[in-house]
């Protein structure tokens, strides 16, 4: 088994008085594809945003590649957040005002520098060869989907994490997003977190958990 | 007070050694050792000079050797330019002697010493030996502290090796342009605006530009503006920045690294912003010499000095046209200081002052010289100063005629006073003058 | 694409897909650097302007000898029979000026007496080519004088019943001097009960080549460099009295500062209210767009590179904003200084520096309470729509 990309050990999130997440013990292999399955509230995107160093936990223990999150600072975060990780959210959060080009070469400003002409072949590897200049508005939400993936992906990050990305699309979308991602991953060998409610789409993974209320109820491995 | 005098020279010293531990990172024990003893022997060096030679001699050798390391500089700047614009410029033998051991050494140990001649400049040598002593202590109580404060500094704040130069020159130029004789910048508009004057003489000699006729007047006036003042300050302002600004351009056309080997997008990213990072860290002290540099500038044209500058006292003659000035009037006359009359006679009028230099003989000269407008003279320590060219005139030379000497004046001593032709003062000041001003304002 | 040219353009796209609010806000730090700008420039033309006017209320320097008494505006009738009166030499004075180098409208004057008929009348000896320039304001019935002639006071023209074309026969110590009336002169100050001739033939008929007994200077300077003018004149002239007369200068001068002090205020009270309409503007669109600031932050950006793009848009604006408030401004003030003080107002160009220092301060002061919160802003929650 490869070594643990992702390790947490007791890891708590209160939120106030609500506690969303009780202290979880989770240990994540390098290029698994994990799928997070579960009720709305169960703390699943709690543990989204505390993998992806979008939020600190209140207590435990989190590393991520090799890094204790809890002994970096805001901008360390930042930069970890750049370096290590891409995210797909439900609601796409394409910059409207943007073309799709342009979305993806906004990661690589906050990583790097901009390349255009890197940005333009992320989104042909994706299909959308034919609408790069094509702002979010344009676009159907596949393709606002598949822009999303594109932009995630063109830091070489380690972990993908997916919020429910599949929520808002359509069967023959969802299908085609999933199959991109598979592609891709099998060809990047990142790892894949993947919050959803549909138990189609977390079979595309290797290993689905369920949470209810905060607590790991449940683990299945696919096998396929 | 004596703190107070020296804290450009401190300043300077805890920049240069900061510069000089950054810029040889790998070798900061043998820097921070030599940089200490070249302060300790510069200090010595120079207290056995000022012992041997008093006087203008020794405090024209330290600002010869602090002229000389600006040239250097200038030759290091043109080198790096060069270099950035065409790639195979055969320096890797210079590359092996900056990086050396031997060249770490000698370089900071060549800074310690000027710094510390230039320190000793300042505080003269009456102090005597315990005050020297001081000195080196707080030199080498400064570097100690200079290591602690390089630790602070973030790693990727790195020094190329000409910025290292151009820092370290800079701030010494900026210790020794507080010391009045010892300032570089003054002398070189002077010589820029010598040398234009020249220059353009040489033009109406030899009749390249046509005299009058097919001349329109407003192209007079241009020419008119190479025999300013300015033009002196403009192009001193260019030679004095320049090394700098083409350390700093050199650098900001260094090439990226190539990166086209890199497969991976984000990691070919990674490495240009790096490398760009880098190179904006090493544009730092360049920058800050530039700031320097304009600090030196500033102090020399707007010099901290406190000249004795007495307003002139009128004084008119007695019916045989004779000026009597008593020597213990108002004033005493024999008291080295420079004291300024104003003379006016039908309508004209001349400004002259007297003064007894330290060899014990009273002087009577115009308040003008043979070739700047007469802006008149002040006195600082152990000179005077022509307020034009900025050009010291040692006191001991006031009185002789020639060069930018106050032009002497004819006079006889007696028992009770000094006594000058009003006539003869009046005549010598018109000459003077009108040719001054003639060369000087060109064509108007 | 390097990184700076990505940010610029950024910023654009920026500002162009919020149109509305985009032109709103330049327009709001347009007016308000325009109006800074506008004031600043009316005002400052308009010190000018009343330097100008003070010009023409005449001298502001006397220089009289050092025993005399001078008594600006009571009258001075008992000038003329001073008992030994003394004089300046009008040599040493032009000398004095000449090296001063004070650019000084001059009038010599000489005063004396001259008896005619069996009075003795108070006369004085002027070049009329001065007196024009210098005393706009008398009025003459007739014409100025040539040589040879004389224009004499309202008052004493009445009393002595004299009009143009006359002559008169006035006996001096030396010499006796005939004088064909050509005008009569009123002015409303002491000037109506004198006779003026030539001061050349004065001199002659009182014996009194070379002197004087008044020169008036108009020197064409404000407030502070005045007193500095007289005294670096005194130090030349130390043995006569140089003296300012002030009395016109201070009131238009106390008027200007208040007229000032107006526009000051107004241009605070259009500040501050910009100032606001940007802070209120900005907090909205930050409020608007903060689902893209939680994403610029979850892709990595920094909580300083997110503040850079939005202050970016900010200085943009501002610049912009000062731009147009310099034109739009000096537009203004020459519509103002024409309107109001039929006069054209000067181009000033450092007044541009002004403009856009006004304009980006208002943009970057308004949007400081924004940028705090574009700071702050907690990514999870922002991009969950909170």
């Amino acid at each position: 088994m490869a070594t643990a990309i992702i390790e947490t050990t007791s890891l708590t999130r209160n939120y106030g008085d609500i506690c969303a997440l009780k202290p979880l013990d989770l240990q994540v292999p390098e290029g698994e594809w994990l799928s997070v399955m579960g009720h709305s509230g169960s703390g699943k995107s709690t543990l989204m945003n505390l993998v992806g160093g979008l939020d600190r936990p209140s207590a435990g223990s989190l590393q991520v590649g090799g890094k204790d999150l809890l002994a970096l600072t805001e901008d360390g975060l930042a930069r970890f957040r750049r370096e290590f990780v891409g995210i797909i959210f439900q609601q796409h959060h394409l910059v409207p005002y943007l073309s799709a080009v342009e979305n993806v070469m906004m990661a690589q400003y906050f990583h790097s520098v901009p390349d255009e002409a890197e940005a333009r072949l992320a989104l042909e590897r994706v299909g959308l060869g034919h609408r790069l200049k094509n702002r979010p508005g344009e676009l159907s939400g596949g393709e606002q989907q598949r822009v999303c993936i594109a932009r995630a992906i063109i830091n070489s990050p380690k972990l993908l994490l997916g919020d429910e990305p599949t929520g808002n699309l359509d069967h023959k979308s969802t299908v085609m997003v999933m199959d991109l991602l598979k592609e891709l991953r099998d060809e990047e060998r990142f790892t894949i977190i993947m919050v959803t409610h549909n138990q189609e789409v977390a079979a595309w993974g290797d290993r689905t958990i369920y949470l209810d209320d905060g607590v790991l109820v449940r683990e299945e491995r696919m096998n396929s | 007070m004596v703190a107070i005098k020296l804290i450009p020279h401190i300043l300077s010293w805890v920049g240069i050694v900061l510069i000089l531990l950054r810029g040889f990172p790998e070798r900061k024990r043998v820097v921070a050792v030599a940089v200490g003893a070249g302060f300790a022997l510069g200090v010595a060096g120079t207290f056995f000079l000022f012992r041997s030679f008093p006087g203008d001699f020794s405090f024209s050798l330290i600002r010869d050797v602090v002229g000389g390391s600006f040239l250097l500089l200038w030759g290091i700047a043109v080198a790096s330019i060069y270099r950035s614009t065409v790639r195979n410029f055969p320096l890797s033998w210079g590359e092996r002697f900056f990086a050396s051991i031997f060249f770490a050494g000698v370089g900071a140990f060549m800074s310690g010493m000027i710094a510390g001649a230039i320190s000793v400049c300042r505080l003269g040598t009456s102090g005597g030996m315990l005050m020297l002593l001081i000195l080196v202590l707080v030199a080498c109580v400064l570097v100690f502290e200079s290591l602690a404060i390089e630790r602070l500094l973030p790693p990727s704040f790195t020094v190329s090796n000409s910025a290292l130069m151009a820092g370290v020159v800079a701030l010494l130029l900026f210790s020794s342009s507080s010391i009045l004789r010892l300032d570089l910048f003054s002398p070189l508009s002077m010589k820029v605006m010598k040398f234009t004057h020249d220059f353009v003489h040489q033009f109406f000699e030899s009749m390249l530009i046509p005299d009058h006729l097919f001349i329109h007047i407003h192209l007079w006036r241009y020419i008119g503006l190479l025999f300013g003042k300015e033009v002196g300050f403009w192009g001193g302002l260019i030679i004095w920045f320049a090394p700098a600004i083409l350390i700093a351009l050199a650098i900001s056309f260094e090439r990226l690294p190539s990166v086209a080997h890199i497969r991976q997008g984000a990691q070919r990213r990674t490495v240009v912003a790096t490398a760009i990072r880098a190179r904006r860290f090493r544009l730092v002290v360049p920058g800050i010499t530039i700031l320097v540099l304009a600090g030196a500038g500033y102090q020399s044209r707007f010099p901290a000095v406190e000249y004795w500058d007495p307003k002139p006292i009128v004084i008119s003659a007695g019916p045989s046209g004779e000026i009597v000035i008593p020597l213990k009037g108002e004033v005493d006359l024999k008291d080295g200081k420079l004291h300024k009359y104003l003379f006016s006679q039908g309508g004209k009028e001349a400004r002259f002052f007297v003064l007894m230099t330290p060899t014990g003989q009273l002087t009577v000269d115009l308040d003008a010289c043979a070739i700047c407008k007469p802006d008149g003279y002040g006195q600082t320590e152990g000179t005077v100063l022509c307020y034009y060219c900025k050009t010291l005139i040692p006191l001991e030379t006031v009185g002789k005629p020639g060069g930018c000497n106050p032009v002497p004046i004819h006079f006889t001593e007696k028992k009770d006073g000094v006594y000058i032709d009003g006539l003869t003062l009046i005549n010598t000041w018109s000459t003077t003058v009108q040719t001054t001003a003639r060369v000087k304002e060109g064509s108007k | 694409m390097n990184r700076r040219r990505w940010l610029i353009h950024l910023v654009l796209r920026a500002l162009a897909h919020r149109k509305g609010r985009t032109i709103l806000l330049l327009a709001v730090l347009a007016m308000a650097s325009s109006l800074a700008t506008a004031l600043g420039i009316v005002s400052s033309s308009m010190g000018k302007r009343v330097a100008e006017e003070v010009r023409k209320y005449g001298a502001n320097l006397v220089i009289i000898p050092e025993t005399a008494r001078l008594d600006v505006g009571s009258g001075g009738l008992n000038f003329g029979v001073v008992s030994e009166p003394t004089y300046l030499l009008q040599r040493q004075v032009e000398d004095a000026l000449a090296l001063s180098g004070l650019h000084a409208e001059r009038s010599f004057h000489l005063r004396g007496t001259l008896h005619w008929k069996d009075a003795d009348i108070i006369v004085e000896g002027v070049n009329f080519a001065d007196i024009r320039r210098l005393f706009p304001w008398w009025q003459i019935k007739g014409n100025w004088p040539v040589a040879g002639e004389t224009v004499v006071g309202n008052d004493l023209a009445t009393r002595l019943k004299l009009k143009p074309g006359d002559t008169m026969e006035l006996v001096g110590k030396d010499q006796l001097v005939r004088l064909r009336i050509s005008g009569i002169v009123s002015s409303g100050g002491e000037e109506d009960a004198l006779l003026f001739l030539a001061l050349p033939e004065l001199q002659q008929a009182l014996g009194l080549n070379g002197q004087l007994t008044l020169v008036r200077l108009m020197v064409t300077a404000g407030g502070d460099s005045l007193k500095k003018s007289a005294a670096a004149l005194q130090l030349l002239l130390p043995k006569v009295k140089v003296n300012e007369v002030r009395q016109t200068a201070r009131t238009s001068e106390g008027l200007l500062a208040k007229v000032k002090l107006l526009m000051l205020m107004v241009t605070a009270v259009v500040l501050i209210s910009a100032g606001s309409s940007v802070a209120g503007t900005m907090s909205t669109t930050v409020l608007e767009r903060g689902k893209e600031i939680g994403l610029m932050k979850a892709m990595g950006g920094t909580r300083w590179e997110v503040m850079l793009i939005f202050c970016g848009e900010a200085a943009l604006l501002g610049v912009s904003g000062g731009v147009a408030g310099y034109l739009f401004g000096s537009a203004i003030a020459q519509f103002i200084t024409r309107t109001v003080f039929s006069a054209s107002a000067e181009f000033i160009p450092w007044f541009a520096c002004i403009s856009l220092g006004v304009s980006l301060f208002l943009a970057l002061l308004g949007s400081l309470g924004p940028m705090i919160s574009v700071f702050k802003l907690d990514p999870v929650r922002s991009l969950r729509g909170e």
